[in-house]
C-alpha cells in the first residue's frame, strides 16, 4: 500500500525562505494531487496561513492538547499528503516531543513517510538544529533545502553529504512580488504567456525537484 | 522452591503517587513474565485492583483474616511474588504488625525476600518519615522513592537538608519517578487499564482501542524511564528472575 508523505519544513532561524519552501511545496502538491493539507506553526512571521488560506490550518505545540490536535491528525494514511511550515520558535519543542513520543517509529508502522526539509544557514543555530536533527532522524527522511538567497552559493561543510535541493535565488524585484499574499506560482504558470521568463523557469525547476523527491520517496518504500 | 517475595509500597502521606508507583511494578512483572499477585488495602474500593483486577484482591491489613490472607500463603509455589499496595497513613503501621507476627523476623533470616518501596512526597514531614521506617528495614530491601508527580526538587537544591534525609540511613537506595505528563496520566485513569495497555493501544480485554498517539508515546517514554530504575536497582534479581533488561517498549 502506498505510504502519505508529511513535509515538515524547518529551522532554527527565522526569514531564511522556510515559508517560501512551503509554498511552493504546497502549490505543487495540490496541482499535481488535486489535494494537499497544509499545518502552519507560527508566531508572527509571514505563514503560510495568510498565503494559501483555503488548504491550510493553524496548529499549535505548546501545550499538549495542541500536540495532540496536530499529530493524531497527520499520522493518519489517508494519501493525502500533508505540509507542516513549522516556525522557527517551535522548532526544539517539536524535534523534542517527536522523538519522546516516538513519531518516526509509529509513522512507519502507520504507513506514514516524514520527511524533514531544513532550510539551511550559516549561522550556528542552523548548524546545532542540524546536528540535532542528524542524531534523530535517518538520512533518508532528511533534505537540505540550499536557499541561495539566504546561503549565497556557500554551504557550510556541516550540511555536505546530506541529500541536498537547491531553490534558486531571485532578483530583488522578483523576490517582491512572490511574496505578495495574492500571488500564486501555480496561477502564474497556468496565466503566463510567455513561459521562458525567468520566474516561470524558476517555478517550474522547484516543481521538477519537488517531483524528484516525491519519486525518491516512492523508490525508498518499493 | 523460589523464596517468596514481599514488597510493600506505601507513603505516609497521601497523593504522592504510590499506587502509580505499584502499577509500574505490576507492569514491569508482567513484562518480564514474573507471575505476580497484589493486595490492595484501600479497602473496600481499591485504585489499584481498578487496573490490575486479574491479580489483585482487596484487603483490609488490619483484620488477621486478611492478614492470614496474604501471609499464610506466601509459600504457595506461584505467583512467588506478592505486591501490597498498603493504605496512605499506615506504612508504619503495617510494618509493626509485620514485625508483630514475625514476619520481619522471617525476612531478617532469609526466609523470604522482603522489599520496602517508600514513596516519598516533597514536604519535610514526609522525609521525617523516613527515620521512622528505617527502624523496620534490618533484613529487607529499603528504596527510598522520589515521585516527581509535580516540579518538586526534593530539596536537591539545600544540600544539608537533602544530606540529613537521603543519606542518613544506611543501605537505603534512591529511585526516581520522573513526571509523566498530566493529560496522559488523566486518560490512562479515564481507560483504566494498566500503563502497559493503554501503550499497546489496547482495552483491557485486549480489544483495539483509539487512545492519542501522542499520550500513548508520552507513557511509553516515562515508563521505560521508570523501568530503567528498576532495572538499575536489579528488582529481576531481586524476585529471583535474573534478568536485568526489561521488556522494553
Amino acid at each position: 500500500m502506498p505510504t502519505t508523505p508529511i513535509f515538515i519544513t524547518c529551522s532554527p532561524r527565522p526569514l531564511v525562505g522556510r515559508t517560501l519552501v512551503a509554498r511552493l511545496l504546497s502549490e505543487f502538491l495540490l496541482l499535481k494531487n488535486g489535494t494537499v493539507a497544509a499545518f502552519d506553526i507560527n508566531l508572527k512571521e509571514p505563514s503560510l496561513l495568510d498565503y494559501l488560506p483555503r488548504i491550510t490550518e493553524t496548529a499549535e505545540i505548546d501545550n499538549t492538547y495542541g500536540k495532540m490536535a496536530l499529530m493524531d491528525r497527520i499520522i493518519v494514511n489517508d494519501g493525502i499528503a500533508k505540509v507542516i511550515d513549522l516556525g522557527f520558535h517551535a522548532f526544539d519543542e517539536f524535534f523534542k516531543m517527536s522523538e519522546e513520543i516516538g513519531f518516526l517509529k509509529e509513522a512507519a508502522r502507520r504507513g506514514v513517510s516524514p520527511v524533514i526539509l531544513f532550510v539551511a544557514d550559516s549561522d550556528r543555530v542552523s548548524m546545532r538544529g542540524h546536528a540535532m536533527l542528524k542524531q534523530q532522524i535517518p538520512a533518508t527522511a532528511r533534505v537540505i533545502i540550499n536557499n541561495e538567497y539566504v546561503l549565497r552559493g556557500e554551504i557550510p561543510a556541516a550540511f555536505a553529504g546530506d541529500r541536498m535541493l537547491r531553490i534558486g535565488a531571485l532578483p530583488v524585484f522578483l523576490k517582491t512580488y512572490i511574496d505578495r499574499e495574492t500571488f500564486s506560482f501555480t496561477s502564474y504558470l497556468r496565466n503566463e504567456k510567455d513561459q521562458s521568463t525567468e520566474l516561470s523557469q524558476w517555478i517550474r525547476s522547484n516543481y521538477v525537484s519537488f517531483r524528484e523527491l516525491e519519486l525518491s520517496l516512492i523508490l525508498q518504500g518499493s | 522452591m523460589a523464596k517468596p517475595v514481599v514488597i510493600v509500597v506505601g507513603a505516609d502521606k497521601g497523593g504522592v503517587g504510590k499506587t502509580t508507583v505499584s502499577r509500574t511494578l505490576l507492569d514491569y512483572f508482567s513484562a518480564n513474565n514474573v507471575p505476580t499477585r497484589a493486595f490492595d488495602t484501600e479497602s473496600p474500593r481499591g485504585t489499584l485492583r481498578r487496573f490490575h483486577p486479574d491479580i489483585t484482591e482487596i484487603v483490609d491489613m488490619t483484620t488477621a483474616a486478611d492478614q492470614m490472607k496474604i501471609f499464610d500463603t506466601l509459600n504457595a509455589v506461584s505467583p512467588s511474588v506478592t505486591v501490597i499496595d498498603v493504605r496512605a497513613g499506615l506504612l508504619s503501621p503495617a510494618l509493626a504488625s509485620l514485625r508483630d507476627i514475625g514476619f520481619l523476623d522471617a525476612a531478617k533470616s532469609g526466609q523470604i525476600t522482603f522489599a520496602v518501596f517508600h514513596i516519598l512526597g516533597p514536604s519535610i514531614a514526609s522525609l521525617d518519615e523516613i527515620a521512622e521506617t528505617a527502624g523496620f528495614m534490618q533484613g529487607a530491601k529499603y528504596f527510598l522513592v522520589k515521585n516527581f508527580i509535580n516540579n518538586t526538587s526534593f530539596f536537591e537544591w539545600d544540600q544539608a537538608t537533602y544530606n540529613s534525609y537521603f543519606h542518613r540511613i544506611k543501605d537505603a537506595t534512591e529511585l526516581t519517578i520522573p513526571k509523566l505528563n498530566e493529560m496522559a496520566y488523566e486518560q490512562v485513569e479515564v481507560a483504566s487499564v494498566p500503563f502497559l495497555k493503554f501503550v499497546a493501544n489496547k482495552r483491557f480485554n485486549d480489544e483495539a482501542a483509539n487512545y492519542s498517539f501522542v499520550l500513548r508515546g508520552y507513557v511509553r517514554h516515562w515508563l521505560v524511564n521508570v523501568w530503567s530504575e528498576f532495572d538499575r536497582i536489579k528488582l529481576t534479581d531481586l524476585v529471583g528472575t535474573g534478568k536485568s533488561d526489561s521488556g522494553g517498549e
